[in-house]
């Protein structure tokens, strides 16, 4: 299944984009894949295993300058680069999905979105995915049109790519490399006609009546509070404002939060409202099973597993959520 | 496209000492036509700062019947930026963002029995409540303020108290009073069990967690139902808005749901008072 696809159907698209695009695409680098700016085409990796990293650094950059402070608070104008994320697995589209209604309204990540090209692939389902599903649906077509891409490339059994376009801007670049071959999916929204999908909403109820489930002191205990598994989890999205008083350079920035970290909930006289460990797994969890699905009516989790592999002390994610479930027959 | 982070500059038409460590900042927008479309409801806040020391959230405290013309914040020295905006005077420019929240259920008061329980610089939401009385727009209420301090150093608005006391029933108590104190000595939990309190009123709770616990316990004795119990929740907020997740209690956020929360909200939430 990891054979790389054939890519003759595509080989101008990708030279278009180079032209016109910073590529950013899963690559091999030693035995991990990363999502990283690429060199030349044939560096990305078309397995269509799971990268490392998410792709959330070309939309919310950990740190990026939002108002220049002198004289005021002027926001910063800036140029925003050209870039195309190539190879955008459906988990990671639904990431992406969910970041489009976080930020609709958010000048910066509007504005830095309509600068990128979105390439969706697939490759069969990361390996991962039959072991822990946080929303159900069948194949391509009926997922990819509450997903917003440009171009979707579908690897089919025999080797062949499908391709789809998902915008009018995808159709434009489809055209000019000249291809002819492709099937064009209207956006109907991130939700689906059914509303949304029940199982985000049993795992919304569970996750939140556990509270007193013993699986959070547990967890508590092993935790280390190190926070990579925000780092690396497509939905986390949390932020600070930091000002830069450097007389050269000063700035209002935006810079990721971490849930984790000791500073996250401490308010001026000392009061804390995440001050365990156990709180604070707690509220990740929340976050991700509760309050986005409340919220946006979409999962906040896509099931990608990136923060079961990154954990030091091996925490998983997928074996929690059945024990939650267990826990609350 | 509307930047939501773009905060606008404010003058500061007067700052006043209100106790050793808190100023009552009077404020007004530089761009004249955004001050006439400024509009709050008590209980709301707003996002005040300066470039290079940051933002933080401050309650309002001033009634919307002034909006138009000017509105007050109430700011206690707790760290660099409260500190730098208090040694700031008449003149001077601030920056703001707001308001944010979703602020008191006025229509709701109108016309039942309110209570404003305030502990210490908790008070401060419920002053723009008090003067929105006094204004008569909550006319059919009947006004009760209970309000629970440290010592006298550490009473807010003490030039007001003799206008609030001529068209509400004001309790004053002092946890460590001078000798020289005349007035009920205790915590506000003592004020509140010594008084007739009907079971149909509403009660808007400002102050500290731990006084919730115990002025909420207090309520539900007196017959007060969940649903007719405010708290305003104090939580670290950067954008005000409901996105950089700070805030989260359990399903809410308290920039965007909160502050002002009933204690039927609250009441399952882990970790909320």
């Amino acid at each position: 299944m990891n054979a790389s696809p054939d890519l003759k159907p595509i080989s101008n698209l990708l030279r278009l984009l180079a032209k016109d695009y910073f590529i950013f695409a899963p690559q091999k680098i030693g035995e991990i894949i990363k999502v990283a700016e690429i060199k030349s085409a044939s560096d990305i990796d078309w397995s269509g295993q799971m990268p490392e990293n998410p792709w959330k650094e070309i939309f919310l950059p950990p740190c990026e300058r939002i108002f220049d402070l002198s004289g005021g608070i002027k926001e910063s104008k800036k140029q925003y680069p050209k870039i195309a994320a190539v190879g955008m697995n459906v988990l990671d589209l639904k990431a992406l999905a969910l970041f489009d209604q976080v930020f609709g309204s958010d000048t910066y990540y509007r504005r830095r979105r309509n600068n990128t090209l979105i390439v969706g692939y697939s490759a069969d389902w990361p390996i991962d995915y039959k072991k822990f599903k946080v929303f159900s649906h069948t194949y391509e077509e009926d997922i990819l049109e509450h997903l917003s891409f440009d171009v979707f490339l579908a690897k089919l059994k025999n080797g062949k790519l499908k391709i789809y376009s998902g915008s009018e801007k995808g159709q434009n670049i489809l055209e000019a490399s000249g291809s002819k071959d492709y099937k064009h999916i209207e956006f109907a929204g991130p939700i689906q006609e059914k509303g949304v999908d029940k199982r985000v909403l049993k795992l919304q109820g569970v996750v939140w009546q556990s509270a007193n489930n013993k699986i959070w002191d547990e967890l508590g205990k092993i935790c280390l509070a190190c926070g990579k598994c925000s780092i690396v989890c497509p939905t986390c999205f949390c932020f600070d404002f930091k000002d830069n008083s450097d007389p050269n350079n000063n700035c209002r920035q935006r810079c990721w939060g971490n849930c984790f970290y000791n500073d996250f909930s401490l308010v001026a006289g000392g009061n804390k409202e995440l001050d365990t460990i156990k709180k604070k797994i707690f509220f990740w969890y929340v976050h991700k099973f509760v309050r986005i699905p409340q919220e946006y009516g979409l999962p906040g989790c896509v099931s990608c597993n990136r923060c079961t592999h990154t954990c030091p002390v091996g925490i998983d994610i997928a074996k929690n959520i059945r024990r939650i479930l267990k826990g609350n027959k | 496209m509307l930047n939501i982070y773009q905060p606008q500059p404010v003058k500061i038409i007067s700052s006043t000492q209100e106790s050793a460590d808190t100023r009552l900042l009077r404020l007004q927008f530089i761009d004249k036509k955004l001050q006439a479309d400024f509009s709050f409801l008590p209980g709301q806040f707003v996002q005040i700062g300066l470039p290079e020391w940051g933002e933080c959230p401050i309650s309002i405290c001033s009634s919307p019947y002034y909006s138009s013309r000017y509105f007050e914040l109430t700011i206690r020295n707790v760290g660099a930026l409260t500190n730098k905006l208090n040694s700031l005077r008449e003149g001077d420019t601030v920056f703001i963002r707001g308001p944010y929240g979703n602020g008191f259920d006025v229509e709701k008061f109108r016309d039942l029995p309110l209570l404003l329980i305030g502990g210490g610089c908790g008070f401060v939401p419920l002053r723009s409540l008090v003067i929105d009385y006094i204004e008569e727009r909550l006319p059919n209420a009947v006004l009760k303020i209970f309000y629970g301090c440290k010592d006298e150093s550490t009473l807010l608005f003490k030039k007001e108290y003799a206008k609030w006391n001529r068209q509400a029933e004001l309790n004053v108590i002092l946890e460590k009073p001078s000798k020289q104190w005349a007035g009920a000595k205790g915590m506000i939990t003592d004020l509140l069990s010594s008084k007739k309190i009907t079971a149909n009123s509403v009660a808007v709770l400002v102050g500290p967690p731990i006084m919730y616990h115990f002025v909420v316990k207090e309520l539900k004795k007196k017959g007060l139902k969940d649903e007719n119990i405010y708290l305003s929740l104090e939580r670290k907020m950067y954008c005000g808005l409901g996105v950089c997740q700070h805030c989260a209690i359990g399903p809410y956020y308290v920039c965007k749901d909160g502050p002002i929360f009933t204690y039927a909200d609250l009441k399952n939430i882990p970790g909320a008072i």
